[in-house]
């Protein structure tokens, strides 16, 4: 029977195709499939009846755990986060390809040491790390190489890496090669947990999962999750570093520890100052009323008033008056009131006329002149005039004026020796408010400063505080022993190349290095050259960290920012003479 | 009369529209690099993929072959297989398509070994003129069984050419890719099939009285 032949075949529509797409059930397929090829190359294994190591038994078992728990992480839908599977193998455990440890720590004193816990198996623990991680450890966590619960004590052997020295010291190669493409991994942070009984590697329970509450000064959250896969010496993808987001949607927003009081209240000792201070003012006005009192009490001098001489051919008033009817008169007894050349009103016809009043009043010039007032019925003439004396009423007078006058110097002098005197006591009380207030004023302005550099230093401290906290939680759900690491590759830097010389400053001695680690500043990011040559970006910053037969040597930014400017292969590098026994003798010698 | 046939007439494809799904620009084809690159670090990133071709590999399955659930199994097994080996795909400059039509291709072949019964042609009568006026002979009734027959007896490679390149209106390029050829050596190979296509034409013309 031949092929058959359609002509003009109804097409399937669109929404049959479409509902037969089962992406999720392709997934599914793809795990199962997996998880049974996983198992038939474990069964293949068993079959061959080899004699395998412990070792090699423990990686197969592994290798299946692995693909069971990345699988089953992949179908997970849920949003936590995800499990973190590594293979367990030993720091020093060669990789198939080469007899190089995958994990080679440069110079072994300064390797990050583990710390160790005693966990009870059978109840799990939550154990605090001096970084303030948390491994959470559920119960029944661990099984033996046969896949059988372990009870009894378990040594959890963990360690972290935070730094670029950590990275270095720890031999850590954060080389990531993804389908060919290699690159670096930056780092939010790495952990290294090992888990044995009696000397003997344990494996985590497939169905349990140990959570590492991961301190990171990291705080951005594009990173990924990555484990050291020590057989195949690279690092595998697990899935996005999730943790922060989790964070953000699960926990309520976190207001700033750090308070900044904008309206500082005053101390005690300010405000009594401040008391003292506002004191002042109303003494000082307090002390003047005084002063002005005591001047007031003193004696009034009055400048006895000179007599005037009449002068002849001047018009002139006599008052015809009765002193005892008119006693306050009694002044002007004797006198003529001379007619003042400034009345333009006047006329000698003045004096022709028999006025029926005459009125005698203060004038302009007090003391001096007075008005003088005429009436006759409806007329009424005022007049500026003089007093004056004429003859031997003025001679009279002036000698009596003359002994007032000399009284009134004695006791102008006095009132001016008694005015000086009271003044001069109240400007030395007035000075002396000023002064007080002047002190306090200092005083107030030093208890100021006093406190605004305790607030300084309360901001600081809480600043420290609030900077050692200002660290984030990454969660690393481990489903087996090894290392894993939240962090995202960067290329290779791959502007500039050199091969560098590198000589030891202020010496023609040439350094063979062993390894090479470009560090990029103020990140967690370490480019290993070992023994290659170096490439860089000119833009970047970086220091050097150079080892060779176990010295150490560095290079300093601005050092090597200059020679790359140049192009200048020889490096200048410094011997590292101090003692440096762990990485943080090495973060503090590559000024990290 | 048949007037003698020029092959260059294969590369201008007068009066047929060609798929343009197979015509990716540089940026679709770094965004798939990228979706590529995640789905092999992660499977669930698959799925982009698995959307953007699940019609287009159905298609060509179905094309094939009568039965439907058929086409389709065979359609989830060509993802599979893709999805499972998508670590060892290489980025060579086409579009991912090209990969998986040829997982399809191998796919189909491996079910017609084993059930050559279910292998069906499927055309329209519009594909049959195209075929005439590539080898410009205007098209008559007469010629629709002889091309069906021709067609249809047609060795498995050859029907493939004919089918990519008329019924599923591809271009060289893209068969080359899926049939693991060259685009000159598909041309040559296409050439020599519409030739004897011609030969057959011009023998039923010509019994015709014609």
């Amino acid at each position: 029977m031949g092929t058959k032949f359609n002509l003009n075949r109804q097409p399937v529509p669109d929404e049959e195709i479409n509902s037969h797409k089962d992406f999720g059930e392709l997934v599914d397929k793809f795990k199962k499939q997996s998880i049974e090829k996983a198992r038939s190359d474990a069964n293949f294994l068993k079959n061959k009846k080899a004699t395998y190591t412990a070792i090699i038994a423990g990686a197969t078992v592994v290798c299946t755990l692995t693909y069971f728990t990345v699988f089953k992480k992949q179908t997970s839908k849920q949003n936590q986060n995800d499990k973190i599977t590594t293979n367990q193998t030993h720091n020093n455990q060669p990789t198939k390809n080469s007899a190089k440890p995958v994990i080679a720590p440069p110079v072994p004193k300064l390797n990050v040491a583990y710390t160790s816990y005693s966990v009870k198996a059978e109840d799990g623990a939550v154990l605090k790390h001096k970084t303030n991680s948390k491994i959470i450890i559920p119960k029944k966590a661990f099984v033996n190489k046969q896949g059988l619960d372990i009870v009894g004590d378990v040594e959890i052997k963990y360690r972290e890496f935070h730094n670029p020295a950590d990275i270095i010291a720890g031999g850590v190669p954060m080389t990531y090669d993804s389908a060919g493409i290699k690159s670096t991994l930056e780092s939010a942070g790495m952990i290294d947990i090992r888990g044995y009984q009696n000397g003997e590697p344990v494996f985590i329970n497939p169905n349990k999962t140990i959570t590492v509450e991961f301190q990171s000064e990291y705080i951005s959250d594009q990173y990924n999750m990555y484990v050291l896969d020590t057989m195949a010496g690279n690092w595998v993808y697990v899935s996005r570093d999730n943790s922060l987001k989790n964070q953000k949607k699960n926990e309520p927003k976190k207001t700033s520890s750090l308070q900044v009081k904008s309206d500082v209240p005053m101390s005690a000792k300010q405000k009594d100052i401040q008391k003292q201070i506002d004191a002042i003012p109303p003494k000082m006005e307090a002390e003047k009323i005084v002063y002005s009192k005591k001047i007031n009490q003193l004696p009034k001098v009055t400048t006895p008033s000179k007599p005037i001489k009449a002068t002849a051919g001047r018009p002139q008033f006599e008052l015809d008056v009765n002193y005892k009817e008119f006693p306050e008169l009694q002044a002007f007894k004797n006198a003529v009131f001379e007619v003042g050349s400034e009345n333009k009103n006047y006329s000698s016809k003045l004096a022709d006329i028999t006025w029926s009043s005459a009125e005698v009043s203060e004038g302009p010039a007090k003391g001096k002149n007075y008005w003088l007032t005429l009436k006759l019925r409806e007329r009424v003439e005022k007049l500026i005039v003089y007093p004056a004396l004429a003859g031997s009423d003025y001679e009279k007078a002036l000698k009596n004026y003359e002994a007032k006058f000399a009284d009134y110097q004695d006791l102008l002098a006095k009132r001016e020796a008694d005015e000086k005197k009271l003044k001069e006591e109240f400007e030395a009380k007035q000075k002396a408010y000023v002064q007080e207030q002047e002190r306090l004023t200092a005083e107030m302005i030093r208890e100021r400063i006093r406190i605004q550099k305790e607030i300084a230093e309360n901001m600081n401290q809480q600043m420290k505080t609030m900077s050692s906290e200002a660290k984030v939680t990454r969660i690393f759900n481990v489903s087996n022993f090894g290392i894993c690491n939240s962090d995202r590759p960067v290329s290779m830097p791959q502007e500039a190349k050199m091969n560098p010389v590198f000589i030891v400053n202020g010496t023609k001695t040439f350094v063979k290095a062993n390894s090479t680690y470009l560090i990029s500043k103020n990140r967690n990011l370490v480019f290993n050259f070992g023994r290659e040559p170096l490439s860089y970006n000119p833009g970047e910053s970086y220091s050097l960290c150079v080892i060779s037969d176990g010295k150490i040597y560095t290079c300093d930014s601005e050092s090597l920012s200059k020679c790359f400017a140049a192009k200048q292969n020889k490096i200048p590098v410094t011997e590292v003479t101090a003692e440096i026994n762990d990485s943080h003798d090495l973060k503090k010698v590559l000024g990290i | 009369m048949v007037l003698g046939y020029k092959p260059t007439m294969l590369l201008n494809a007068v009066n047929m529209e060609f798929s343009p799904r197979y015509h990716h620009t540089a940026d679709m084809l770094l965004d798939e690099q990228m979706i590529i690159e995640a789905a092999k670090q992660n499977p669930e990133h698959f799925g982009p993929l698995y959307d953007k071709y699940y019609k287009q590999i159905f298609g060509y399955v179905y094309q094939r072959m009568d039965c439907k659930d058929t086409a389709f199994d065979l359609t989830a097994q060509v993802f599979l297989k893709a999805l499972t080996n998508i670590e060892k795909y290489e980025y060579k400059g086409v579009p991912f398509a090209s990969w998986l039509y040829r997982i399809a291709h191998s796919e189909v072949m491996q079910l017609f070994r084993t059930k050559k019964n279910l292998r069906t042609v499927n055309a329209d009568i519009s594909d049959l003129r195209h075929i005439c006026e590539e080898v410009e002979e205007e098209y008559m009734e007469q010629y629709k069984s002889v091309l069906m027959t021709v067609i249809k007896d047609l060795p498995e490679d050859e029907l493939q050419l004919i089918e990519l390149r008329f019924f599923e209106k591809r271009p060289f390029k893209e068969i080359a890719e899926i049939l693991n050829l060259t685009e000159t050596n598909s041309k040559v190979k296409l050439y020599r099939i519409l030739d004897r296509v011609k030969k057959t034409l011009t023998k039923t013309s010509t019994n015709n009285g014609n």
